[in-house]
């Protein structure tokens, strides 16, 4: 069962790979030697992004710039990355990669909604995609990351393998998306245990390592033996924390969220809860270049780039019979017939549901 | 003949100092950049580029990023006039766009001319009143403004966070910033086509004013002596030098909370939890470069304001990192200093 379920992680991950390779492919994007060019007319396609923090963070921002930098390894194009500081730059730098001939420009965060859109209306000539955006034009899309997908399965996992049924969440800012993650993984713990208690705590901080830790440490002590995290670079105090409890105690384990972290505290990480930033931006690419970029792209499961991953070296703390339940979890979420709850802080009803993040044909 | 070569030396002494602090900066930062990896040439003319490549990017770029760093600096200038140590541009500016933006998210339905002058009058009231608890600190218990102010600075930052957070959201209860400004609060382009607002004319116009009113009228000339010498102006028995600082601290926070509103209601349209990077800090570098003069804060705001816009081009056009153009900025700013210094130095030694 166990290792089933690993295997079919194993799949899914290649999947991806093969995926983006023949999307590559598809869109007539240079061959292996990087000899084509992809665009015959001339001069290649320019790509731009957009963070308001350091692309060092190791989470969010870096998994932007990543997708860029493989944007520009893997179909040869230009890119150029600017990390602004004040709204006042969002639109300088939107204009300014606008004029300078960037079809392409990504906001990497809902802060640049509104100047995306004002720099859309003024140049119709150039795509802006907003991560977590919440509206839609014809040269404007919002970039849905549907992360709770993952964060559900988590919860069943956490669910599955927490004794004392109490379940702790540790977040940074109490923004939508984080809290988006923490109501999904919380009904994923219901479906295993529906006696279990959710403990969750906001630090206000993406960085700050020794909030996180103390409120694991907290959270711990009220008799959690299970915690997920949505801390962004932080998360090593929350590892940390459970670590330590588990020198006390015996007994404690920890889930990862944004990245694969399953690597970074190996023994005491259970799973993660995972999104593909640089995939989906490199699918995005390749879809606007074939002119199919429309609408508002949603990434959940079904798209493989947002994923519950089993660490491989804990893959019997999860109950047998709990893991067959995620499996199917996974399938019925990917097929529409479960619905994880969500805070629904997208205009989602206005926006369309064109959506070139497709699975892939297998 | 030898004494035709010093007075040569002497002579050239002056330009020749602040030039070779200028060109060694230049040689620094240079080396630093090509230590990085990144062409020099590349990066400084992206810099140039991105701030004076054309008149649009001038207006659009430029002039709206030394908005903010004018009014701060103006702000700064004020109060440092009397001898008052505001270091707490930053959280009066808060506290003037929270002001602004309640009072304007608020009353929709008032007239464009209405709202305007109410906006601007909430927002100087919020940092004027940002600035009271400093003053009356300062006035009634002698606790130093330096640190007073700097604390408030927190406790607006914290205030904003728990505004946006909770009373101010969106009223769609999401994101963490407060619904758009009615288009009636918000501050035309001056000129069809750019960014620029009326803002930067609000800064002119108070820059102006302020020059007049500092050289050219007693209140202007009470400020100066309560500023340079407390004693003396207490000894001339003419006024009372603790009233002038007051003053001048009150206006001092007024004009930073203008900075803050105008800000709002020239470019975001919104308030978010980090609408300043620190420019009432920056404000500080402003003011000094500018040795409190207000119209030499004009030229000091623009040139600030160069720098953050040629840096955006850096990064951009250069692909130099955001780290890589700070570290260029500040040396640039010593640079401005040394310079600045190399030349007081030699007209002290004229005189």
């Amino acid at each position: 069962m166990i290792s089933g379920s690993t295997k079919q992680w194993r799949a899914q991950r290649h999947r991806i790979a093969c995926w983006t390779a023949t999307a590559v492919a598809a869109c007539g994007g240079p061959s292996a030697d990087g000899s084509d060019n992809p665009d015959p007319a001339g001069s290649s396609p320019s790509v731009a992004l957009l963070t308001s923090g350091p692309v060092s963070d190791a989470g969010w921002h870096a998994g932007a710039y990543e997708g860029l930098q493989r944007i520009g390894d893997s179909l040869g194009w230009r890119i150029s990355h600017q990390q602004t500081r004040t709204p006042a730059e969002f639109d300088e730098a939107f204009i300014s990669y606008a004029e300078a001939g960037y079809g392409l420009v990504f906001g990497h965060g809902f802060e640049y909604q509104d100047a995306a859109e004002r720099a859309a209306a003024q140049y119709p000539d150039a795509t802006f995609v907003v991560s977590s955006g919440s509206r839609a034009a014809a040269n404007l899309v919002p970039l849905i990351f549907r992360l709770e997908e993952a964060a559900y399965l988590a919860g069943m996992a956490a669910g599955g393998v927490s004794r004392a049924g109490v379940v702790g969440m540790v977040g940074g800012v109490e923004i939508p998306p984080a809290k988006g993650t923490f109501l999904a993984f919380g009904a994923g713990v219901a479906a295993v245990n529906p006696e279990a208690t959710v403990l969750e705590t906001f630090t206000g901080s993406w960085d700050d390592v020794a909030a996180a830790k103390e409120a694991a440490s907290a959270q711990l002590r009220r008799g959690a033996d299970v915690l997920i995290h949505n801390v962004d670079a932080a998360s090593f105090g929350v590892f940390q924390a459970v670590r330590e409890a588990r020198e006390q105690r015996g007994r404690a384990w920890a889930f990862g969220m944004n990245r694969d972290q399953n690597a970074v505290a190996p023994e005491v990480v259970v799973g993660s809860a995972v999104i593909d930033i640089p995939a989906l931006f490199l699918q995005a690419a390749v879809a606007w270049h074939e002119g199919s970029l429309r609408g508002a792209p949603r990434a959940g499961l079904a798209s493989g780039a947002v994923d519950f991953v089993p660490n491989p070296a804990l893959a019997d703390v999860v109950p047998a019979d709990v893991e067959a339940r995620i499996a199917q979890a996974r399938r019925d979420i990917a097929s529409g017939a479960l619905e994880v709850p969500r805070i629904r802080y997208l205009e989602e009803d206005t926006l369309p549901a064109a959506s070139p993040v497709q699975p892939p044909p297998n | 003949m030898a004494q035709m070569g010093l007075r040569i030396a002497r002579a050239l002494q002056p330009v020749a100092q602040p030039v070779l602090a200028l060109a060694a900066t230049l040689a620094v930062a240079a080396a630093l950049l090509a230590l990085g990896g990144h062409s020099p040439a590349d990066a400084f003319g992206a810099l140039v580029q991105g701030a004076f490549g054309s008149w649009n990017r001038f207006l659009s770029f430029t002039l709206v990023q030394a908005t903010p760093l004018l009014l701060t600096g103006l702000a700064v200038a004020v109060a440092f006039r009397a001898g008052a140590w505001n270091i707490g541009a930053e959280g009066q500016l808060l506290a003037g766009a929270l002001a602004g933006v309640a009072l304007a998210i608020s009353w929709p339905e008032a007239s464009a001319l209405v709202l305007l002058a109410a906006t601007f009058a909430a927002a100087a009231a919020g940092g004027a009143a940002w600035a009271l608890v400093p003053i009356a600190m300062k006035t009634r218990m002698g606790v130093g403004e330096v640190i007073t102010t700097l604390l408030m600075n927190f406790v607006a930052l914290f205030l904003a966070q728990f505004l946006v957070q909770g009373p101010l959201r969106e009223s769609r209860g999401v994101f963490n910033m407060t619904d758009e400004i009615p288009a009636a609060a918000q501050l035309a382009p001056l000129f069809p086509g750019t960014r620029l607002h009326a803002g930067f004319l609000v800064g002119l116009l108070l820059a102006g004013g302020l020059w007049l009113y500092m050289s050219r009228t007693p209140g202007g000339f009470r400020v100066r002596v309560a500023g340079a010498s407390p004693r003396a102006a207490v000894a001339s028995g003419r006024f009372d030098p603790a009233r002038v600082v007051r003053w001048s601290f009150l206006a001092s926070g007024a004009i930073a909370g203008l900075a803050g509103w105008i800000q709002v209601a020239g470019v975001t349209g919104r308030m978010y939890e980090g609408l300043s990077p620190g420019w009432g800090y920056t404000a500080i570098a402003v003011a000094l470069l500018a040795r409190l003069h207000p119209g030499a804060i004009v030229i000091s705001a623009v040139v600030f304001g160069a720098l953050g816009a040629g840096g955006g081009a850096m990064q951009r056009d250069a692909g130099v990192p955001e780290a890589w153009v700070r570290g260029t900025e500040a040396l640039l700013i010593l640079a401005l200093l040394a310079v600045d210094r190399g030349f007081r130095a030699a007209s002290k030694g004229d005189s």
